[in-house]
């Protein structure tokens, strides 16, 4: 383990990018999410289709396939149009934080699409029919019936999504976003010890998956509390 | 900058020549991490401590870390033990194809052991109850009566699970293994064509994933035939 | 002792249950002769399915005794098989295995309890499955049959062990009404041959035509127990009263 001190500083910093990466990826993940579901469950027809390519593109493609597209392409295309204009210029790229965010974002978002329009399917009719009948609004009985009860649906697998976002941070690294997994790779190159470098990755990212678990757990308590059985 | 249409026409035969690797990965990884799966689950339910223990805990472990450094500790951190060295595994740990099996193996075997236990837990509770008040053993009622029915509950899920695992063969990759992917990324670096490529290569993994999700939904529509679809 | 003397097939004496804190059963002693039909009564969550439960141990009893035809149940594995093979049970949801067809439904336990030949296990079926009136049913599966085929395909099954015993619980409740009658009938021919029968139900008519025996129960206790003569036109304790008053009604 002492071949570790020296590299914690890269770890932690590693990590922090990570944390980083999560917190974007997951706002731009809801946000796919809800446009989605939104087009799925819209009555246009175009709006339908293109969502329902998207799910299709991003659920049957290799998560490291989209990240490399996503980046090289742009970076060809962006370095193109750079040298058109100053010929001088080697390599323009969006920087992995931001392509690698977004494409991870696509990807976890397609299968999101799909959750968020099961549970909006999956509420039940005769609660909103009853709100209805009851006089109150289209849009109060979104937010105080509908939403509440989508909520509940979607929470377990919304947690697997937000645990796939952590994990596909990983793969990130191989287009160079200098987090965890990308410390231990230089860390080996100078140490020679990757078996250690790369359990202490591990247990990194077993730690986020832990309090993001545990997050979901206690979520889920809450959102269930109304129907704890009476014995 | 234009898109190169007589690239793609020239590679998409070289990156087939990856597909039986791909499809090697595929399925022999799937095979052995289901058996592994079977066994994890049957430590899972078995109520002694010391085979459930276990059990959770390696679920856990593969479930809760990314797939990459699962990967690469495998690959680049074993070889630094002299003993794992000298051990008879050595040949196949050497070896990128023997590392990536069981990389691949390990981590499905956790994923389908929780969606056997979904189908598991899925079963009614009034089936197992008339089995045991017809006198029929634990181990009778598990066989006849549970397993056919968790099976066909688990099918939808596990067909997703066999298309992860065919887009995690595209990490194969990165440990310098030439599967579709592999290829893939040799022709872009000497070619600078991401845009066609990697395209082409998306397009070639959707139609592997349309056939998976077609082979499914028809073993699905078989065991179900005489299932009343609830309304 | 019954009146010929002999050993009640059926003794549960001062039994308690409990779910964590709540109490299900509270001190019920019953005894019931082979060849008796008692019927089971009471509003929801007074005890009456549990303590059916409790007699094949799909239930596990707190405390005090039950003896079936003999075997005291404990936690000895060796006891409970026994008990389960001489009881039947049928329940409220049917409970046919989805995967089979009624045939295999009915084949299944002899086959792998009683280690039957497959001929044999067969031909047993297709007996029963005649004496419950649909033999023709006998290759479809579960869900190809209505509500009252299926609860009499669930009763043919668990004829097929030669149970001594059998145990209703609330075998009509989720049927709907036109198919109540079927049901019914196949039990009462049961009585009829001789059957020990303890049935859990609302069906008062039943009661009164086919039970020897109507036993009410409310929170957890036994109230009244008495021929069904006595228990409708006489009933002593109020809270059978007003169980009777409440639907008797409709």
């Amino acid at each position: 383990m002492s071949a570790v001190t020296g590299w914690w500083d890269d770890f932690f910093w590693g990590s922090v990018v990570v944390a980083e990466v999560f917190v974007v990826s997951l706002i731009l993940m809801i946000l796919f999410g809800l446009i989605g579901a939104a087009a799925k469950l819209s009555k246009n027809r175009a709006a339908q289709k293109i969502a329902g390519a998207y799910t299709i593109v991003f659920r049957g493609t290799p998560e490291l396939l989209v990240l490399l597209l996503i980046y090289f392409g742009s970076a060809i295309f962006l370095t193109t149009v750079f040298q058109y204009f100053d010929p001088s210029v080697k390599f323009v790229d969006i920087p992995p934080f931001w392509a690698g965010s977004f494409g991870i974002a696509l990807i976890v978002g397609s299968y999101a699409t799909e959750t968020f329009r099961g549970a909006f399917l999956g509420v039940d009719p005769g609660q909103i029919e009853a709100a209805r009948a009851l006089g109150i609004s289209n849009l109060k009985t979104f937010i105080y019936v509908r939403i509440p009860a989508m909520w509940r649906l979607a929470l377990p697998p919304f947690g697997n999504h937000m645990l796939s976002l952590i994990k596909d941070t990983a793969l990130i690294s191989i287009i160079g976003l200098n987090e965890t997994l990308f410390a231990a790779e230089q860390a080996t190159a100078t140490t020679g010890k990757p078996f250690t470098m790369f359990i202490v990755v591990g247990g990194i990212y077993l730690a986020f998956s832990t309090v993001i678990t545990l997050t979901v757990m206690v979520l889920e308590k809450y959102a269930n509390r109304h129907l704890q059985v009476a014995r | 900058m234009s898109f190169d249409l007589l690239l793609i026409v020239d590679s998409i035969p070289k990156m087939l020549v990856g597909i039986g690797l791909t499809f090697e990965l595929l399925v022999i990884s799937m095979v052995l991490g289901t058996a592994l799966a079977i066994t994890l689950l049957l430590m899972r339910i078995s109520g002694r401590w010391y085979l459930v223990a276990p059990s959770v805990v390696y679920i856990y472990i593969f479930r809760g870390t990314p797939i990459l450094v699962q990967i690469f500790i495998i690959y680049h951190g074993l070889p630094q033990f002299e003993f794992i060295r000298e051990s008879i595994f050595w040949p196949i740990l050497s070896e990128p194809y023997g590392c990536a099996i069981v990389a691949l193996t390990l981590n499905n075997g956790a994923y389908v052991s929780e969606i056997l236990r979904g189908g598991v837990l899925g079963v009614d509770r009034g089936l197992l109850e008339a089995g045991s008040a017809l006198g029929l053993s634990v181990r009778q009622r598990f066989i006849h009566i549970t397993t056919p029915i968790a099976v066909r509950l688990a099918i939808p899920a596990y067909s997703n699970d066999v298309v992860s695992l065919m887009k995690s063969t595209a990490l194969a990759s990165t440990i310098t293994l030439l599967d579709m992917m592999g290829i893939a990324r040799t022709i872009v670096a000497e070619t600078y064509a991401p845009y066609e490529i990697f395209i082409s290569l998306a397009v070639i993994y959707l139609v592997i994933t349309w056939f998976i999700q077609k082979g499914f939904g028809l073993f699905e529509q078989r065991m179900s035939r005489y299932v009343r679809k609830e309304a | 002792m019954s009146e010929n003397g002999t050993q009640p097939i059926i003794i549960l004496e001062n039994v308690d249950k409990f779910f964590g804190d709540f109490q299900a059963l509270s001190n019920v002693s019953l005894t019931v002769d082979k060849g008796e039909r008692v019927v089971v009564c009471g509003p929801s969550g007074s005890g009456k399915s549990t303590m059916i439960r409790c007699i094949n141990r799909l239930e596990e009893h707190s405390s005090g005794k039950i003896i079936v035809d003999g075997n005291e149940l404990t936690g000895n594995v060796k006891d409970i098989d026994a008990v389960r093979r001489e009881v039947g049970m049928v329940f409220q949801s049917f409970n046919l295995f989805p995967h089979m067809s009624v045939v295999e439904n009915l084949m299944l336990a002899p086959k792998l309890v009683r280690k039957t030949s497959k001929a044999e296990a067969r031909e047993k079926a297709m007996r029963l499955l005649e004496r419950v009136r649909i033999p023709e049913q006998a290759d479809k599966y579960p869900s190809q049959i209505s509500g009252g085929q299926q609860q009499r395909v669930a009763i043919a099954r668990a004829l097929c062990m030669n149970p001594e015993i059998m145990l209703f619980d609330e075998p009509t409740s989720a049927l709907d009404p036109e198919m109540i009658s079927e049901v019914l009938d196949v039990m009462v021919d049961l009585a009829n041959e001789g059957m020990t029968m303890i049935c859990v139900t609302h069906e008062m008519g039943f009661a009164r035509s086919v039970a020897n025996k109507v036993v009410f129960m409310d929170e957890g206790e036994i109230v009244e127990m008495n021929t069904p003569a006595e228990f409708f036109d006489h009933p002593k304790s109020n809270r059978t009263k007003e169980f009777l008053d409440q639907i008797i009604q409709h």
